[in-house]
């Protein structure tokens, strides 16, 4: 779960200092950026697993314009016949994940988004893949009626696509790096959305449309290939973690921003198990710091995190 | 001497519980005409709110009601609820800081306006956790009422079960209490219950929280049966008379 509050970070940052760029060095939800991308200064953002990184060019990247009505009119197809079975790859999630009709439809959107030659174009419309399958999810766990044919709903989320794009003027800088290829980022601001390993809704949607984006119905492989590109950011709640690299990736920054969100345990531990950790990392390169509590929920003592530092 | 010692303990015990309760109604005495005028103070700047919305009607108390029906629904206990109340009460609060101009529900919006408007509810929270409580989770909810189940709204980009269920109850019935009020900017005006019921049942799992608009399905058809079975009796009633 990330609670990434763009204006709350950038308030409590402010305190400290004024912010004219920042740079994210992984991220792993490209719709968190949204608030940041609309302030106008310059933005990076690097998500190591190449799905993701996908959603937030086609979201993100301006430039690529919105979806055109030639492409909706010629790729959004209502289809009269049943697909091939035997070459569909994603056959095995046949009522684990999907209905047949959408077994179809994934793999119709899939091939023939290849017809599509601009490829930004081709990338907005896989994007909204990503939201199908996620309603669809959603429709099965909840068991609620769905009310709209595939092709209705795959419309809606491309026009819905085209309102978020528009007015948008600052294009953010979007890569897709591994760790290894990272480098510390000049700006007023870097900051790191902690991720935990923690089976939610949106991991499962996350690895399903990672499986989808490269073509095969692995889950287990879809899994285990996030867990790799994620693997050094990824946060082990009790157990050790290694902050240094984070130090080295703050290095050219002139603060430093850490955000996670807790459940079910009191904020004096989230500050002895996270913050304190951290802190005696970082205050090598920071002098000061300062952590920001909110409370979301006291009867599940749910609370938003953020830990700020400066030079 | 052991009978008497249990009556002297009887009686003390009687005395002290005499005296708790007189404590307690005491208490009581002097913090209700607090609750009530804090009450009346709050329902006097959700009315403010309401006029700048252009609203003619009680909107954010009406989306207070609704929020106490769907939160018992859902199960939210005594304190929840009642932040949930207050979270609704004020929900529109940073609107009275936006230029008159971009809240004329009937002029179209530019981008930078829309964004401005998609401000108002950090303008609230902001102002609202001012000066307050650290812990209050008030202004937190207001923040997240504009959220969508599906990761859409704004300002977060919160994604379902992210969003803390009180915002998504708020959001559920925002929704309910304008799509049952004439508003200017939309063309199509609903005709009652049932329509904007088919609305919220269309949009579960895209704006609003699945779970939530069953719970609302299930009340809004209990009330549509139950006034159903009260005019059927009236009727047998005149028919007899
Ligand atoms: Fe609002
Ligand atoms: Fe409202």
């Amino acid at each position: 779960m990330i609670r990434m509050q763009s204006s709350w970070l950038l308030e409590s940052v402010e305190e400290l200092l004024q912010v004219d760029s920042v740079a994210i060095p992984f991220f792993h939800r490209f719709s968190a950026l949204n608030w940041l991308s609309h302030l106008e200064i310059p933005l990076f953002a690097n998500f190591p697993v190449d799905s993701q990184a996908m959603l937030a060019r086609a979201w993100f990247d301006v430039d690529k314009g919105p979806f055109l009505d030639k492409n909706l009119h010629k790729f959004n197809q209502l289809l009269t016949q049943p697909l091939n079975k035997e070459t569909n790859p994603f056959e095995p999630w046949l009522d684990k994940f999907f209905t047949r009709q959408q077994i179809d439809y994934i793999y119709y959107w899939r091939e023939s988004a290849y017809e599509i030659e601009d490829y930004s174009q081709r990338e907005i419309f896989w994007s909204a893949v990503y939201q199908v399958m996620s309603y669809w999810l959603t429709n099965k766990k909840y068991r609620t009626e769905v009310f709209f044919e595939p092709d209705k709903i795959m419309a809606y989320y491309l026009h819905y696509h085209n309102e978020f794009i528009r007015g948008k003027q600052n294009k953010v800088e979007i890569t897709s790096k591994h760790l290894s290829e990272l480098e510390a980022k000049e700006c007023s601001l870097v900051l790191f959305p902690l991720i935990f390993d923690d089976d939610t809704e949106e991991d499962l949607l996350q690895i399903i449309y990672y499986a989808w984006f490269h073509g095969h119905a692995d889950i287990k492989l879809a899994k285990k290939e996030i867990s790799l590109a994620l693997n050094r950011y990824m946060i082990p709640f009790n157990a050790k973690s290694d902050y240094s690299k984070f130090l080295e990736l703050a290095e050219k920054a002139s603060s430093a921003a850490f955000c996670w969100t807790g459940k079910e345990l009191a904020p004096r531990i989230h500050e002895q198990v996270i913050a304190e950790p951290i802190r005696n990392v970082f205050k090598t390169g920071f002098s000061k710091s300062k952590l920001y509590m909110k409370s979301v929920d006291k009867t599940t003592d749910t609370y938003d995190y953020l830990l700020v530092f400066k030079k | 001497m052991p009978t008497t010692f249990l009556n002297l303990s009887l009686i003390l015990l009687v005395v002290l519980l005499t005296w708790l309760a007189y404590k307690y109604f005491e208490l009581h005495e002097i913090v209700a005409p607090y609750q009530k005028r804090y009450k009346h103070l709050l329902s006097g700047i959700a009315s403010m709110v309401d006029r700048i919305e252009g609203y003619n009607v009680r909107h954010s108390a009406e989306v207070a009601k609704i929020c106490e029906r769907l939160g018992i629904a859902a199960g939210l206990n005594l304190m929840q609820l009642q932040t949930l109340k207050t979270a609704a009460m004020l929900h529109d609060v940073g609107e009275i800081l936006l230029p008159a101009d971009v809240l004329n529900p009937e002029k179209p919006l530019d981008p930078e306006e829309l964004f401005l408007i998609r401000a108002h509810p950090l303008l609230g929270e902001l102002h609202l956790k001012k000066d307050n409580d650290i812990c209050d989770e008030v202004p937190a909810i207001i923040r997240w009422h504009h959220e969508r189940w599906d990761g859409l709204g704004y300002p977060d980009n919160l994604k379902g079960e992210e969003i803390p269920k009180s915002a998504r109850i708020l959001a559920l019935a925002d929704a309910i209490s304008a799509m049952s009020n004439n508003r200017p900017y939309r063309k199509h005006q609903y005709s009652g219950r049932e329509e904007i019921l088919f609305e919220l049942e269309s949009h579960a799992g895209l704006q609003f929280d699945p779970e939530l608009v069953r719970l609302w399905g299930k009340l809004i058809r209990k009330d549509l049966a139950e006034e159903i079975a009260e005019k059927l009796k009236q009727d047998d009633e005149e028919v007899e008379a």
